[in-house]
């Protein structure tokens, strides 16, 4: 009789910290996926912002063709990114993906407001004003909702790599979450230098 | 953790949160000392009246020797009573009158004529703000609170009103809205996000709803007195009229000092939390330079930013620098000096050569216009 109590006891003892420490482990795993998603929005909105400046652009810049093309295209690569990884928060190779095609869009797209500086008529244009402040405004969200998933995965992966959730962590498999990083470190990485002008 | 590397916010959060709970206790202490003492006085009086009249009653004697000593005197429950009395005369204005100021801050951004900003505006300068309220809203992690402009002030001026994040609004003076660029504008916003975020206006609420019932309890002293001169006059229990007259003139004091120190310890209690409004500020925009910059337009533009408003006085704590005369003793002022504020973000700070702080007001605002006219 003693016996089982004793067996109970352990078990409990055992079982319980267990529980609370794979609970802890699920609730920081949704933090970085819930920041994930917002990057989600803001990126969405990023990518549509774009054909209509290009679509304002397009009359002034005759001369940037290929400024242009490599704008779209940087855009259409990224949004195809960007939907196939909008799952898959924290997963290296899609993290990877997601920063290098941004990175390039944010590259090109620096390149064409460094270029509009010199089209005074462009400068003057209220459409193209607009959708400047539009895109500035996105680019602060993007960087600021990085942020916070960045916060929130090194969170779950403290938890994930230290004693004792680790030991939960590795019977569950609960892998490290990657960082989001933006290849292009000029645009995107100090958010309030990214004036576009 | 810090991007900035020589300001560290984490630190001068810790530090100003740590010095507004030990005014905060003050503030109690302060509360419990003015009930004690009133307490303590309206023991002694009451009981000495009640000894006196019963010795009149027993021995009619006009020349009442008063031998006794005071600690004979005192009446424990008569000081009880009084002490009790004086809280709860404290603490039942208070409540009353925190609910009558509590809750929606965009009541109390359209008191002071503010104008909604929504997300539809066709402005552009409204446009921008609007953006840099949602942006920082993704970087506090607090819902988009209201937001108004004070169309009619001209000085640079911002303040955040409401009781939780959920009903906060936040205000800007065109004359912000016109000199601030994108990054100054940012770090304005943040720094009234960071009084959401801290619930600094749920802090002063309470700060100010305390020194409301000590007004209260001075205005219950001129009662005392008034009314003893109403009822008072040849009736037989003279010692009585004396005690509640002289508890009277001890309220009407006490209460006086009481708002007095009150009024001083919430400022001191303000001026720590701009402190920490700034370094939150900063964890939020993790840039100095457009918070400081900020500042740097509104030492330049010192004259302009007294609010001309008759809600002044209830809102002041909730600005971004300091609304009221600006020749506010130093121990009364809500906000910290601006110079002190610069240099806390900035270390290397120095008025006489910084090209921001000395730049003519009029050459500010053109350009400013331009900026907004080019780039926004």
């Amino acid at each position: 009789m003693e016996t089982i109590i004793v067996v109970l006891l352990v078990l409990l003892a055992l079982v319980l910290p267990s529980v609370l420490l794979y609970n802890r482990l699920v609730r920081k795993r949704n933090a970085f996926k819930n920041a994930f998603a917002q990057i989600d929005v803001q990126l969405k909105r990023r990518h549509d912002l774009i054909p209509n400046l290009v679509e304002t652009v397009q009359g002034y810049m005759k001369h940037e063709r290929e400024t242009l093309t490599a704008v779209i295209e940087a855009r259409n690569t990224a949004e195809q990114v960007r939907q196939r990884t909008s799952g898959s928060a924290g997963d290296p190779g899609s993290m990877a993906q997601l920063g290098r095609a941004e990175g390039e869009l944010g590259g090109v797209l620096g390149r064409l407001f460094a270029l509009s500086e010199a089209y005074p008529d462009l400068k003057a244009n209220e459409n193209f004003k607009s959708l400047q402040e539009e895109l500035t405004s996105t680019e602060n969200r993007v960087a600021y909702a990085r942020q916070a998933y960045n916060d929130a995965a090194m969170r779950y992966n403290n938890a994930v790599e230290t004693v004792p959730s680790n030991i939960i962590a590795g019977a569950f498999n609960f892998t490290r979450a990657a960082m989001l990083e933006f290849e292009d470190r000029e645009t995107l990485q100090e958010p309030p230098k990214v004036q576009f002008s | 953790m810090s991007d900035t590397g020589f300001f560290n916010f984490a630190e001068a959060q810790a530090q100003a949160r740590r010095r507004t709970a030990v005014l905060v206790g003050l503030f109690l202490l302060l509360t419990l000392a003015i009930a004690a003492v009133t307490g303590a006085i309206g023991g002694l009086l009451f009981g000495g009246a009640e000894g006196q009249m019963a010795r009149m009653d027993q021995q009619r004697e006009a020349t009442a020797p008063a031998a006794d000593s005071l600690l004979e005197q005192f009446d424990p429950a008569a000081a009880m009573a009084v002490g009790v009395g004086v809280m709860g005369i404290i603490l039942i204005t208070a409540a009353v009158r925190g609910l009558m100021l509590g809750g929606d801050g965009a009541k109390v951004a359209k008191s002071m004529h503010g104008t909604e900003v929504t997300r539809d505006t066709q402005n552009p300068a409204k446009r921008q703000l609007y953006n840099v309220v949602e942006e920082m809203a993704i970087a506090a992690s607090l819902p988009v609170p209201r937001v108004f402009v004070i169309k009619h002030e001209q000085g640079i001026n911002a303040f955040a009103a409401g009781n939780s994040p959920e009903t906060a609004a936040i205000g800007i003076t065109h004359g912000a809205l016109s000199a601030l660029n994108r990054r100054e504008l940012k770090g304005v916003v943040a720094h009234e996000f960071a009084h959401i975020a801290n619930g600094d206006m749920r802090l002063n609420l309470r700060l100010m709803t305390m020194i409301f019932g000590l007004v209260a309890l001075s205005v219950a002293g001129r009662m005392a007195m008034r009314s003893v001169f109403l009822t008072g006059g040849g009736r037989r229990d003279q010692r009585v009229v004396m005690a509640a007259m002289a508890i009277g003139v001890v309220l009407l004091i006490l209460g006086a000092l009481g708002v007095l120190a009150g009024r001083m310890l919430q400022a001191a209690i303000s001026r720590r939390r701009e402190y920490l409004a700034d370094a939150t500020a900063v964890q939020f925009t993790r840039e100095p330079e457009g918070l400081a910059n900020a500042l740097k337009k509104i030492g330049a533009l010192q004259q302009a930013e007294r609010l001309n408003n008759a809600h002044g006085e209830e809102v002041r704590h909730m600005l971004f620098a300091e609304a009221v005369a600006k020749r506010a003793p130093g121990l009364l002022a809500t906000h910290p000096p601006l110079v002190e504020r610069i240099r806390a973000l900035e270390p290397g700070f120095n008025p006489k050569e910084d090209p921001i702080w000395r730049k003519p007001q009029k050459e500010m605002i053109r350009e400013s216009r331009q900026e907004l006219r080019h780039s926004s």
